[in-house]
């Protein structure tokens, strides 16, 4: 077990060791830009934590990454590459916010957990294309889920304009949801809401999957080593199918707690990327459903910070991306470092991400 | 260890014969000299300078070439092209395929060599032609050395003499021939000097001319490993003092009738016949990539055959199977030994409750069985990684008997495994079969197949024949399996 | 109509087809380049940017290049050095991409409040070809990197199928351990093949800012890095097959422009769908990995 303990060590210092770099690297670009790197952390720092409001708030824009993070998290864990958050949460949002008003009248438990549903379904529906296009037509998932990301924000967009726009048919949104529908705010006037708790449940569930029970178990197996999964007879289509759905509606039934939590209806936009952002999440949680939580919440307070560093220092938030970006490279290549030499790591397992396998190859380096 | 203070000397104008069991570490030995491995300690001279161990290119460069039993060749390119990318190619901006094949053609001819059709992609090519072909390639390169393991199994009988005058040939140019061989005969048909590897040391050298098969054997086998073992577990080459379990004493427990497999446009199983009784254990002999591998797959379940009939009894989860190559179909180096015990389906239903792994349970078992068989390893939750290689093979037989099958098919079970690992997995098959078990045991080491079989198969392009008792030698069973004697 | 239709075809075209032969390139070699997006984008920014500075169109597309070139440079030390997971890595670079060009951007222009522009390329008409009616404007009058993008698929056609480079590329791609055994280097047939389609990527984005749209907004490479990722599936690794299927997907892109010229009942969002909803009932159809390079997308760490 000390072994163990000691891998994890090394690993949360390399993901604490890119964030660091990822920093530093931040506050050359800035100096370059002529900002001061100092005074734009701090305005990043006081965005995200710096009062009480502030820091519920950072909460509540970590809670669609908790979601997201989880979706990633669980696909990679198979190998199955889901580029798509993004658009599953779309969809997922979509079919919430099309049912929402309609709850009216509906008990509020019920209601909420129609929301739920309704997001999970969407996320499934879109997440299941993409599994089922590789399971039975070998298409790349990454492909897919980036062409299926596309496709959903056109639809949001036609939905937002056309059948689910709002009677006075001037601006692009849909009709409000039903207040039974909607999760209410607790401790107001902070946004703080039954979100971020539900997500905390879920990673645990999520937790719990991966590693106690026997899905999760043929799902790992078949992300390390997708041959001997095959040869032990796992369902390989069957898991693929399975856990794309799964990833879908966890990164669905985010956007439905965005509409139900925050929103209220649905806008053209639904997601400023959380579906992309998620992979960084997730990684730097490396694929650890329990991590996931507290590095979505590191990334909420980058995205919250970065509101405040744009009015204090005229810095774009899209700074936030050039960090994701940064942390994701620092950190696959750290964990590369460290794990030269063995070759059947989650980076470089007997499989990559094209779906191939250079089964000679691999043959001809197991014999030597 | 895999070598252990090997000094080896080969002189320019000689073929030089590498024999020694399974596991005594001709590979090992050759991938040195071929760069493929780095030694520990230790250095390769070649003409008296240095060579840098560990890069095949820089063992390339200064005129070691080596041909492998299973051929790096790129399998969907023409076999022009594969030409081409060795010493043929003419490195111009232009890649001229008609010259590359010109001059293969024209020591093709030379040797003997029949080329496949012109822009054949070697994926369709047989196992000869992509041995000819790799053989083909590493002369290109006009080495000094030419190393060539087993090569002379996967040629037809016609080929040989043109191919073992072609090395004498090569003898005469001054170079050197490393010719790895388990067919002692042919070491001392061939050869000039022969030395014999055991347990991963130089157990002697002779001069062909001055040794005998017998000697060799001896030497081989070694007196004291010879001693240590139960005398009936060493190989021999002689089956008369063989008490392998006999065919047809038990009840029936395996029925194949008929299987074939079409895939990639070819038979890669045509019409197999086999029937296997309690108590039985059946080897089927032959060449790689004749169809075990896909036999095993259909045994294992995981493959469905075009056609014919698959028989277990009593049920299809009756049966286990460990597969060709441990690392990369047998085992997931990267998750935990309790993990890779539940890997199997048998074991894993065990553990497992409405879905759930029963974690603590199938972590305790794994500690019993790493401490009954016994694997060295930190725990059951170290990482398969960890393991060696023997330790890795004793975890896929206990998962496989884990699961308590009645029907074991085991395919090249001691590959790489050295002399004590390998006799402990004999043991372990022995016991299983006395117990009542059928075991199937698919091998490409013909002194394993003899020592341990009852009734014996050659697997030849799909085929499966059955071996004769009259034909029960080394000898006439290379012959079968070389796809040549099809005729009795 | 038809003829507007056509040309726009051609327009929308030619910056998958550029890039997708770019893509070609790098996948024969053995790697799957995801972050062929994010060298686009950064394309299509220094290319604007270096014209707009400098008002000199060979500075911008020499920007464009160099900056696709550096962030592929980058790419290529994580997944052939580090031999790091491919498409992590490369969705890593289009997400940096996409943070770096909307900073910088914002940083340099956004100051200003409205839309920089330059003047674009102008098309260059090829003699009385461009007189001949209907196809005449459409093929032969037309940007200089139109004919280059056109010009290039017999010419990677050629070079993978005739050349030595392109047998060194292939071996490469089907079996890399094979490859170093013959001492064709398989590191550094990846980093060119990753350089070349850096450069091909950048002008694929300049194309653009430059010959297009002649301006920038943030994310203007709008997923067509990741079609041109699709083309080369749907090209079956060909470049023939590359060059038809961009011409495919530049006529699906450029079929919103003319339908909603007829102010037709369909909503516009499906035209703005429809190349990706084609890039998924086409892939659906002849998706299959089957003449994928072996060894596409496998970290390869060398020993």
């Amino acid at each position: 077990m000390g072994a163990t303990l000691t891998a994890r060590l090394a690993a949360v210092t390399r993901s604490l060791g890119a964030l660091a770099i990822a920093a530093t690297t931040i506050a050359i670009v800035l100096l370059l830009l002529g900002a001061s790197p100092l005074a734009v952390f701090a305005d990043l720092w006081r965005g995200a934590f710096g009062n009480w409001l502030a820091a519920t708030d950072t909460l509540v824009k970590a809670t669609p990454l908790v979601f997201t993070g989880l979706a990633i998290a669980i696909a990679f864990q198979g190998a199955l590459w889901n580029i798509g958050a993004d658009g599953q949460l779309v969809i997922g949002a979509l079919v919430a916010g099309a049912i929402g008003p309609a709850l009216g009248g509906w008990p509020h438990p019920i209601a909420m957990l129609a929301m739920i549903a309704a997001g999970a379904a969407g996320g499934a529906a879109w997440g299941g294309l993409a599994g089922w296009l590789r399971a039975r037509r070998e298409v790349n998932e990454v492909i897919s889920t980036i062409m299926l990301n596309f496709v959903a924000v056109q639809i949001l967009s036609w939905a937002v304009h056309g059948p689910l726009m709002e009677p006075s048919r001037s601006f692009p949104k849909s009709v409000v949801i039903a207040p039974v529908a909607q999760f209410g705010f607790y401790l107001e006037p902070s946004r703080l809401n039954l979100g971020m708790g539900l997500g905390l449940v879920v990673a645990v569930g999520c937790h719990l999957g991966l590693f106690h029970s026997a899905a999760g178990f043929e799902l790992r197996a078949l992300g390390r080593n997708r041959r001997a999964s095959a040869f032990f007879g796992i369902p390989i289509a069957r898991l693929t199918m399975g856990t794309m759905m799964l990833s879908g509606a966890l990164a669905g039934v985010g956007g439905a707690v965005q509409v139900s939590a925050i929103t209220h209806r649905l806008y053209e936009t639904m997601s400023p990327g959380w579906g992309y952002e998620a992979i960084a999440v997730a990684l730097v949680a490396r694929l650890n459903p329990l991590a996931i939580v507290p590095a979505a919440i590191l990334f909420g307070a980058l995205d919250n910070g970065s509101q405040a560093m744009q009015r204090a220092d005229a810095v774009s938030p899209v700074l936030v991306n050039v960090i994701q970006g940064m942390v994701i490279i620092i950190l696959v290549a750290f964990d590369a470092l460290a794990a030269r030499g063995i070759r059947t790591t989650l980076w470089g397992g007997a499989e990559g991400a094209g779906g191939t396998v250079a089964t000679g190859a691999a043959a001809e380096a197991g014999d030597a | 260890m895999a070598l252990d203070g090997v000094d080896f000397r080969a002189l320019p104008g000689e073929i030089h014969a590498l024999v020694g069991e399974n596991g005594a570490g001709k590979s090992t030995l050759i991938n040195i000299f071929a760069g493929r491995l780095k030694p520990d300690s230790g250095a390769v001279e070649l003409d008296g300078a240095a060579l840098a161990t560990g890069s095949p290119y820089a063992a390339l460069k200064t005129g070691i070439a080596a041909v492998y039993q299973s051929p790096m060749l790129f399998e969907r390119m023409s076999w022009e092209e594969n030409l081409a990318l060795g010493g043929f190619g003419p490195r111009t901006l232009r890649n001229d395929l008609a010259d590359a094949a010109g001059r293969a053609r024209t020591i093709a001819a030379g040797l003997g060599f029949k080329l496949p059709p012109a822009g054949a992609p070697v994926e369709r090519c047989s196992v000869g032609e992509r041995v000819r072909l790799e053989i083909l390639r590493a002369l290109s390169f006009d080495p000094r050395v030419l190393i060539l393991d087993e090569p002379t199994g996967v040629l037809a009988p016609a080929e040989l003499e043109a191919f073992l005058d072609t090395l004498r040939r090569l003898r005469g140019e001054g170079r050197i021939v490393v010719i790895v061989t388990h067919k002692l005969a042919e070491a001392i048909a061939v050869a000039d000097r022969i030395t014999v590897l055991r347990h991963g040391r130089v157990a002697a050298v002779r001069m062909a001319v001055e040794t005998s098969g017998a000697e060799l054997a001896r030497l081989m086998i070694g007196e004291v490993a010879a001693a240590s073992m139960n005398a009936a577990q060493v190989p021999t080459r002689t089956s008369a003092d063989d008490p392998a379990p006999i065919a047809n004493r038990g009840a029936p427990a395996l029925a194949v009738e008929d299987l074939t497999l079409v895939g990639d446009g070819r038979r890669l199983l045509d019409r197999v016949n086999l029937s296997m009784t309690a108590g039985e254990i059946a080897g089927v002999a032959g060449v790689d990539g004749n169809g075990q591998r896909e036999l095993v797959e259909v045994m294992a379940g995981i493959r469905q055959p075009t056609s014919g009939r698959l028989r277990v009894v009593p049920d299809r989860r009756a049966i286990a199977v460990i597969a060709q190559n441990r690392d990369l179909d047998g085992l997931i180096l990267d998750m935990t030994l309790w993990e890779n015990l539940l890997l199997a389906g048998a074991v894993r239903e065990r553990f497992v409750c409405r879905g759930w792994l029963r974690r603590s349970r199938a972590i305790a078992f794994c500690a019993e069985v790493i401490a009954g068989y016994p694997i060295r390893a930190a725990g059951a939750a170290s990482l398969a990684v960890a393991l060696s290689g023997g330790n890795r093979q004793r975890l896929a037989v206990a998962r496989a008997l884990a699961g308590e099958p009645r029907v074991l098919v085991v395919h090249d079970v001691c590959r790489g495994l050295d002399l004590r690992a390998t006799a402990e997995v004999h043991r372990r098959l022995r016991e299983f079969a006395a117990a009542g078990g059928a075991v199937l045991l698919i091998s490409s080491d013909l002194d394993e197949l003899m020592a341990l079989s009852g009734s014996l198969y050659v697997m030849t392009r799909g085929r499966l024949a059955a071996v004769a008792d009259g034909e029960r030698d080394a000898e006439r069973i290379g012959l079968l399996m070389s796809g040549a004697a099809a005729q009795p | 109509m038809l003829e507007a239709f056509l040309a726009s075809t051609i327009a929308m075209a030619t910056p998958i087809l550029l890039a997708a032969l770019g893509e070609l390139i790098v996948e024969r070699s053995g790697v799957l380049n995801i972050g062929i997006e994010g060298a686009m984008l950064v394309g299509a920014f220094c290319g604007l940017a270096a014209t707009y500075f400098s008002g000199s169109i060979a500075l911008g597309l020499l920007a464009a290049c160099a900056a696709a070139v550096a962030l592929n440079a980058l790419l290529a030390l994580l997944v052939v050095n580090f031999a790091v997971n491919q498409v992590v890595a490369g969705t890593a670079i289009d997400i940096l991409a996409l943070g770096l060009t909307g900073v910088f951007y914002r940083q340099w222009f956004g100051v200003t409040g409205s839309a920089i522009t330059i003047s674009p390329m102008r098309p260059i008409a090829l003699g009385p070809l461009a007189r001949i009616p209907v196809i005449g404007p459409v093929l032969f009058d037309q940007s200089a990197l139109v004919y280059l993008a056109f010009a290039l698929v017999p010419i990677v056609a050629l070079t993978i199928s005739r050349t030595r480079y392109g047998l060194e590329l292939r071996a490469a791609g089907e079996r890399p351990e094979a490859a170093d055994a013959l001492g064709l280097g398989v590191y550094r047939l990846r980093w060119q093949a990753l350089m070349i389609a850096g450069v091909l990527s950048g002008l694929a984005g300049a194309y653009l800012t430059m010959a297009y749209a002649n301006t920038f907004v943030e994310g203007i490479s709008a997923g067509r890095g990741y079609v041109a990722l699709s083309v080369v599936i749907v090209g079956r690794w060909n470049a023939w097959g590359v060059g038809a299927a961009s011409i495919m997907f530049g006529a699906a892109i450029a079929l919103q422009f003319g339908l909603q010229a007829f102010g037709s009942a369909i909503p516009y969002q499906f035209f703005l769908a429809l190349p990706y909803a084609l890039t998924l009932i086409v892939l659906a159809f002849m998706g299959g990995q089957a003449d994928a390079p072996s060894a596409l997308g496998a970290p390869y760490p060398r020993a």
